[in-house]
């Protein structure tokens, strides 16, 4: 552990352009959100912050489009490879996912935290999604259990931090996949919005509910659906049930704003963003839906979406929007505004909900023994809403509840719900006592 | 091991309530347990504020090499008049303007307002001590400086305090008009002619209070309120 480390000759750019996704993330920031998300692995033992240093120090050269800061161009953003100390890990908070300004942490948009058996990464969605996350929080976790005396082999998520970045990890994978040949028009309406108190600034209320994935797959197969369609139809039935409660002027459909994973149809070994929006959704006013029906429902969207043909077509759409010349030679502050208001009036009001589903988590045989579980939370909203995400490992299923609101009707409705389909669901939560009566 | 009696859900060790239904927990067997580590911490982060030192020194050498070569220049070559205190004074209100965005941002709202009413108080009577005629400054200069000042601090009171929709505020802006209009009709009619009276702002006053008292009808009736916001939502 003493001996001088090395740092592995990593392919070094001077700049690099933001992905098509990466673009919007950073013009939607405000002095109270950041387009934040956090991964967290649980270990058996635990964390040692020097460690923990001393691994993230190691490791993340070999990421070079995470160890970056945000820079302004005339006409675009983009990432810069940041030499400055850090970033540097520092003990938990109650309140994740804070807002994290371009110009502070020394530049850098990623953090560290660490809760007793718990290592917390939150990354700024501008650097990449999900799964690219993953691969750094998974990569530093190995280099950490082999600090400490394990032996770890290099598998799947777990990279080489020897090795030279393949060029493919870096690359912008939706321009390589962005060539159908018509741009399907994005079609959207209003969804219902979760009416709910707005928390103060800096508050994120944090809802676990942690189950046995062989329990919800038998629940989910006596539905003929899958986990994903399973808990995408609860969260439906929750948010129309919410719905059902509120007194609003005029019902709404109800719809999710779910990522899809594009590296499942286009092979790419990015660490970017490579992901596309579905909207699974149910309209109350075509009349009242049981739960098999919204299971049915959701089922035949996932099924008639999620194939190469449609995914293509709407990243097609997307980057033509990106590649337009007009669009490319406006200065950015006016891109900003167009962006900022197009997100606000349309984009945000298009999905009541987001949930995502990182699926199940695949770890090389030797590190398993070491690691408990996994938990993702998709982030602060960007209007006052509850967002869902689900990742497992092993027979553990987390499902993490992330809002902005004081109340927690959604995840009540969610959670009673699986309860009554004879799941076995263990709560956490950040939330402090007695802030809210029934 | 509690369990919610209303949810069903197991809670974790440390919990005092059912974190969905707020149902507290009375566990008889475990009350004499110690209470586990809670799963998430208990200390708050908060974000540290962005510091412009770099372009707030910048901001401040350029006006103060501005204000120090226009010095000279009015010394040395074009010494008729002392018009360069005319751009000092500019170049000390910018630099107050500035205070609240780059300079001192945890400064408040209202006394950033207070200090740019005095700045701008300060240039007028700049202008007087250099044209050497103070007679509008404190019959005209002071009291519209003071009437706009003292304006924008009740207005901003109003937006930041109390609870805003496009409704209320609606009514502020339109009452702030209707005193603003007559503020300044009063004292450019007190200045020009050595009387208070109105003519032009009457009108604005009429319109503004048929407005203002159309505004607060369908605040205090939350029928009509809620049918105006309906239909004029954006």
């Amino acid at each position: 552990m003493n001996k001088k480390y090395i740092l592995p000759k990593a392919e070094k750019r001077s700049w690099y352009k933001l992905d098509l996704s990466a673009i919007v993330y950073p013009t939607l920031q405000r002095k109270d959100f950041s387009s934040v998300y956090r991964l967290s692995i649980v270990l058996k033992e635990s964390i040692q912050p020097d460690i923990l240093q001393l691994a993230i120090d190691q490791a993340l050269p070999r990421f070079p489009t995470y160890k970056v800061s945000l820079r302004k161009g005339l006409f675009w953003r983009y990432l810069e490879p940041n030499e400055k100390p850090g970033p540097f890990v520092t003990p938990d908070i109650s309140n994740p996912c804070m807002p994290m300004p371009f110009k502070l942490n020394n530049r850098y948009l990623i953090r560290f935290y660490y809760y007793q058996n718990r290592i917390s990464l939150e990354a700024h969605h501008c650097l990449g999604d999900g799964s690219g996350g993953m691969c750094v929080l998974l990569t530093i976790t190995a280099q950490y259990l082999r600090l400490l005396g394990h032996t770890i082999t290099n598998k799947g998520m777990v990279l080489d931090i020897h090795e030279t970045p393949h060029p493919e990890e870096l690359e912008d994978a939706y321009m390589r996949y962005a060539n159908s040949k018509v741009k399907p028009p994005r079609l959207g309406e209003k969804a219902y919005r979760v009416r709910g108190t707005k928390e103060p600034f800096y508050t994120l209320n944090i809802i676990d509910g942690i189950m046995s994935v062989s329990e919800v797959m038998t629940v989910a197969k006596s539905y003929k659906a899958t986990i994903t369609e399973y808990l995408n139809a609860v969260l439906l039935y929750s948010l129309l049930q919410k719905q059902a409660t509120d007194f609003s002027f005029k019902t709404r459909p109800v719809k999710i704003a779910m990522p899809v994973n594009l590296r499942r149809f286009f092979p790419s070994r990015t660490l970017r963003n490579f992901i596309s929006m579905i909207y699974p959704t149910i309209d109350p006013r075509l009349g009242e839906y049981t739960f098999e029906e919204i299971i049915i429902q959701v089922h035949h969207y996932m099924r008639y979406y999620i194939n190469d043909k449609f995914l293509r077509g709407d990243i097609t759409t997307n980057a033509s929007t990106q590649q337009h010349p007009i669009i490319r030679v406006v200065p950015l502050f006016i891109k900003d505004y167009i962006v900022k208001q197009f997100y606000t009036k349309v984009q945000d009001r298009n999905s009541s909900a987001g949930l995502t589903n990182m699926g199940a988590l695949q770890l090389p045989e030797d590190m398993k023994p070491f690691v408990e579980r996994f938990d993702i939370y998709m982030g602060q909203p960007f209007s006052p809403r509850t967002n869902c995400a689900i990742i497992s490992f092993e027979d553990v299923l987390t499902v993490n509840f992330a809002s902005s609101i004081v109340e927690s009707d959604v995840e009540r409705f969610f959670f009673r719900k699986l309860v009554r389909d004879g799941i076995h669901v263990k709560i956490e939560s950040n939330r402090e006592p007695g802030l809210e009566v029934e | 091991m509690s369990y919610c009696v209303n949810c069903g859900v197991e809670l974790d060790s440390s919990s005092v309530e059912c974190p969905l239904c707020h149902t507290p927990v009375i566990n008889p067997s475990e009350i004499l347990l110690q209470i586990k580590n809670p799963p998430f911490p208990k200390e708050k982060g908060s974000v540290e504020t962005v510091k412009r030192k770099d372009l707030a020194i910048l901001l401040s050498i350029v006006l103060i090499s501005t204000g120090v070569t226009c010095a000279l220049l009015n010394i040395l070559v074009f010494n008729q008049s002392m018009w360069s205190l005319l751009i000092i004074g500019v170049c000390c209100c910018i630099w107050i303007f500035m205070i609240p965005v780059i300079i001192y941002t945890r400064l408040t709202i209202y006394a950033s307002l207070l200090f740019d009413g005095l700045a701008l108080g300060s240039y007028l009577f700049l202008i007087t001590f250099v044209t050497q005629n103070d007679r509008w400054y404190f019959h005209l200069g002071i009291p519209i400086v003071l009437l706009l000042t003292i304006q924008t601090e009740i207005f901003t009171l109003l937006m930041r305090h109390i609870k805003i929709s496009i409704i209320t505020t609606s009514l502020y802006v339109f009452s702030n008009l209707a005193v603003l209009c007559v503020g300044l009709e009063l004292i450019i009619n007190h200045f020009l002619y050595g009387r208070l009276y109105i003519i032009w702002s009457a009108i604005v006053l009429t319109v503004c209070c048929i407005i203002i008292i159309s505004l607060i009808t369908i605040l205090s009736q939350k029928r009509l309120r809620e049918s105006i916001r309906r239909r004029m939502h954006f």
